[in-house]
């Protein structure tokens, strides 16, 4: 009784019986419907993380032994990890490449989807066209971007054309500019999944607000400054925290056009695991740096759920605010 | 008097015989086999075998003549194969050694794999099913030890992977041309004996806004570093000493250094980035002036249908440097691709055979000749007389492959070549676009390599450096 009137008192109204059944229903649907999902799950990822792990702490030298006889060195292959200024280099490429691709892609796509996202004639055609780089299987692109981008290529000679002036950029083999040119090919793939995921954030946006907006005479500008930017601010957070993910881990299109080089200069995390672990055949030296790896990306997924939630509660705080104020009216 | 007529006529009678015979497609085809009998004899008690084999398609489409045959006679076929290319075979066969599958009974790569793949328990030794197919690899110089580990074959050579130097014979030959060098330099352009006068030729002849480079040489990464080692070789250079000590970073690797840096000065701009697939259009467009490249790239070039400069070239002996003051040449030869046998296979005998007769003068000429599938490369003493193969590579392009082989040298071969080769690339790559300083790339070689030896153990490679050294050339030069 006397919670129910503190309820009240703050202006909440105490659940119900059949409120609480309903919720606690819908509690076990969802861990009927999660566990074996989780159960699948973790049996196939629990035995290659643990195995991962025994590597990560003993030298199997491949050539030489089972692993099974693998030496147990402690900590000494996280620490060969961490003081390798390659692997350090590798970490920066992979951030600076997946950084770039991710503002690209974001970019592009937001652009793409505010110009279609409302119907009209002809909207489907545009919407098959903006998604087929995503259909392109990267490895295609690779190389493809290898006939384009030469130096006396179709790119070179279309700036040449639209400049006047003869330009013959060394788009795969300048080491100054080949990291650009892989997150330039790797923003023109993925753009269509940030315009996929910003069209479905526009297209659900309440059409109330902008209505309103209207009504009170503010400029298209300020609307999409002030009333939809702020609305469509978890979708985006979505859009970036997944192309950022996906690209850490892109392998396909810069192994394809130039395996890590000119030197070493888009040599990625993804690129240097693979060459440590498949080509230099030193698979407990890549199980580290893998392990390190999966921890990074693990650090960066949990910031961005967080990032995520605190978008979603000010988003329910701005939705009940108005909604409390109507009630209170 | 009498028995001595008889016998003469006899004589003369099974000769009249055997050349009525020859005339005949019967007769051909019965001495045609006769190089092969020995293995089919070896191997025909085996029986219907259907081999299963990780290789190329562009190594195994020529092939299949000879294997229908084989098939023919024995019941031993290649029936499917695992299409990868060369370069990435490595990988694949190392999977296959670490789970000791039974499942392909043939690998065909790149020999200097031989050690890594022995050392992990995958490959038969070979020499027992040689002995009894009566079969030996009769390649030119010491070539066939580039398949052998630890004194024992472990892959029968398919491919004669050789660098030829080739230089533009219209450019070279100029009358103008010949007369300016000669101004400029004070001697006569003649064919490039070291290092160099390669290099001084190359520069002459540079002119990229006449659309010709100096060089079609390449520095990419996967590719680079088979220069370095030539390089470095050629001044009597080895990555290691006995104890496994890197020695890189030596007066040999000084000079090999400097040769594959100042090579920017006359290359594509482009080629930080170009590998095969990028370069070998340029040079049969006619785009470079010199290079020295597989001798592959011949028969293309020399295949009036698939190139412009199709009797423009002039093919022989790389450029050398020196030891002790006397001239040294070092071809590269690699990668030396060879069938190898799985050990774990139930059908290893089969594939042993089946590899042995591949690896006739008699299977090999058919396969290398074939100037449309252009993977294979002549590298048996008889292919470099046989009319076939001659015409294929040109009278010219023959002799400087059979001079190179005479001389050609490995890749790193010992085990954990991969690991090597990785330094290798990665350290020269950095060092050709500027990223560290040439003696920072020796230091940084020699470091790296250093850290490869420890982990592998010194012991087990010092045992491999055994075979390394063994099989290095033995002449300074071809005869």
């Amino acid at each position: 009784m006397a919670e129910a009137l503190a309820g009240a008192a703050a202006g909440k109204v105490a659940p119900g019986r059949l409120d609480v059944s309903r919720s606690q229903a819908v509690r076990r649907f969802k861990w009927v419907i999660l566990l074996p999902l989780m159960l699948m799950l973790l049996s196939l990822l629990t035995p290659v993380l643990l195995l991962q792990l025994y590597f990560s702490f003993h030298q199997w030298t491949v050539y030489l032994s089972s692993w099974w006889q693998a030496d147990f060195v402690g900590f000494d292959i996280f620490q060969s990890v961490f003081t390798d200024p390659r692997f350090g280099w590798a970490v920066l490429r992979s951030l600076a490449f997946a950084g770039g691709s991710t503002i690209g892609c974001f970019v592009l796509g937001f652009l793409l989807a505010y110009l279609i996202y409302r119907p009209f004639r002809g909207q489907a055609l545009y919407y098959a066209l903006f998604i087929v780089p995503m259909l392109t299987a990267p490895i295609v692109i690779a190389y493809t971007g290898q006939m384009l981008l030469d130096r006396n290529g179709p790119l070179n000679d279309i700036l040449s054309w639209l400049s006047g002036h003869d330009i013959r950029v060394l788009w795969l083999s300048d080491p100054d500019i080949a990291l650009l040119t892989v997150t330039l090919l790797d923003i023109w793939n993925w753009t269509p999944f940030s315009f996929i995921i910003m069209l479905a954030g526009l297209s659900s946006l309440p059409k109330e607000p902008v209505e309103a907006a209207q009504i009170l005479g503010a400029s298209a500008w300020r609307i999409f400054l002030e009333v939809q930017l702020p609305l469509l601010r978890p979708v985006i957070l979505l859009a970036l925290v997944l192309r950022f993910l996906d690209a850490m881990g892109s392998f396909p299109i810069i192994w394809g056009l130039l395996q890590g080089g000119p030197g070493t200069a888009t040599e990625t995390l993804g690129i240097y695991i693979y060459i440590t672990t498949w080509q230099d055949f030193n698979v407990s030296l890549g199980a580290a740096q893998s392990y390190i790896t999966m921890v990074m990306m693990v650090g960066i997924v949990l910031l961005a759920i967080r990032l995520l939630r605190r978008e979603k509660r000010s988003l329910d705080t701005m939705y009940t605010k108005p909604r409390d104020a109507e009630e209170t009216a | 008097m009498t028995g001595q007529s008889l016998h003469r006529r006899r004589v003369l009678q099974g000769g009249i015989g055997l050349a009525a015979l020859g005339a005949t497609s019967f007769g051909r085809s019965a001495l045609a086999a006769e190089e092969g009998d020995t293995i089919i004899a070896a191997a025909k008690g085996i029986g219907k075998t259907e081999l299963k084999a990780i290789m190329w398609s562009n190594y195994f489409v020529p092939m299949k003549p000879p294997i229908e045959e084989f098939e023919k006679a024995t019941g031993i076929a290649i029936t499917s194969i695992k299409d990868l290319s060369t370069p990435t075979i490595p990988q694949a066969a190392m999977a296959e050694a670490l789970t000791r599958s039974p499942d392909f009974d043939i690998v065909h790569l790149g020999s200097e794999m031989i050690p890594s793949l022995v050392s992990a328990g995958y490959l038969e030794p070979l020499d027992e099913y040689m002995h009894k197919a009566n079969y030996k690899m009769d390649a030119v110089g010491d070539y066939a030890n580039l398949a052998t580990y630890g004194g024992k074959t472990y892959g029968i050579i398919t491919d004669g992977n050789i660098f030829v130097h080739q230089l533009r014979k219209d450019l070279f030959e100029d009358a103008d041309n010949k007369k300016k060098f000669e101004d400029k330099f004070g001697k006569p352009l003649a064919y490039p004996k070291s290092w160099d006068d390669d290099f001084q030729q190359m520069k002459f002849f540079h002119n990229p806004e006449k659309g010709i480079y100096g060089s079609g040489n390449l520095r990419s990464r996967g590719f680079g570093y088979v220069w370095f080692l030539m390089y470095l070789y050629s001044f009597g250079g080895f990555p290691f000493d006995a104890d496994m000590k890197p020695t890189v970073n030596s007066e040999a690797g000084k000079k090999a250094i400097a040769l594959y840096l100042r090579d920017k000065e006359v290359a594509f701009p482009d080629s930080p980035s170009w590998g095969t697939s990028q370069m070998i259009p340029h040079i049969a467009a006619g785009d470079v002036y010199s290079c020295q490249y597989w001798g592959g790239l011949i028969k293309l070039q020399e295949n009036p249908a698939k190139s412009k400069t199709a009797g423009k070239w002039t093919y022989g002996l790389v450029p050398g440097g020196e030891r002790d003051g006397k001239p040294l040449y070092r071809a590269a030869g690699m990668p030396v691709v060879c069938l190898t046998v799985n050990r774990n296979s139930p059908r290893k005998a089969a594939a042993a055979y089946m590899a042995c007769w591949l690896g006739t003068e008699k299977s090999s000429s058919q396969i290398v000749s074939d100037r449309v599938n252009s993977f294979n490369d002549a590298w048996t003493r008889k292919e470099m007389t046989d009319p076939r193969v001659v015409q294929a590579y040109t009278p010219g392009g023959i002799k400087a492959i059979q001079a190179n082989l005479q001389v050609s040298s490995p890749n790193i071969y010992l085990t954990g070549n991969q690991e090597f080769v990785d330094v290798l690339d990665k350290n020269l790559g950095q060092g050709y676009i500027g990223q560290l300083k040439s003696d920072e790339v020796l230091k940084q070689i020699d470091d790296d390599f250093a850290k490869v030896v420890k982990r592998i153990g010194t012991a087990k490679l010092k045992k491999d450096y055994e075979t390394y050294a063994a099989i290095m050339p033995k002449a300074t030069q071809p005869s």
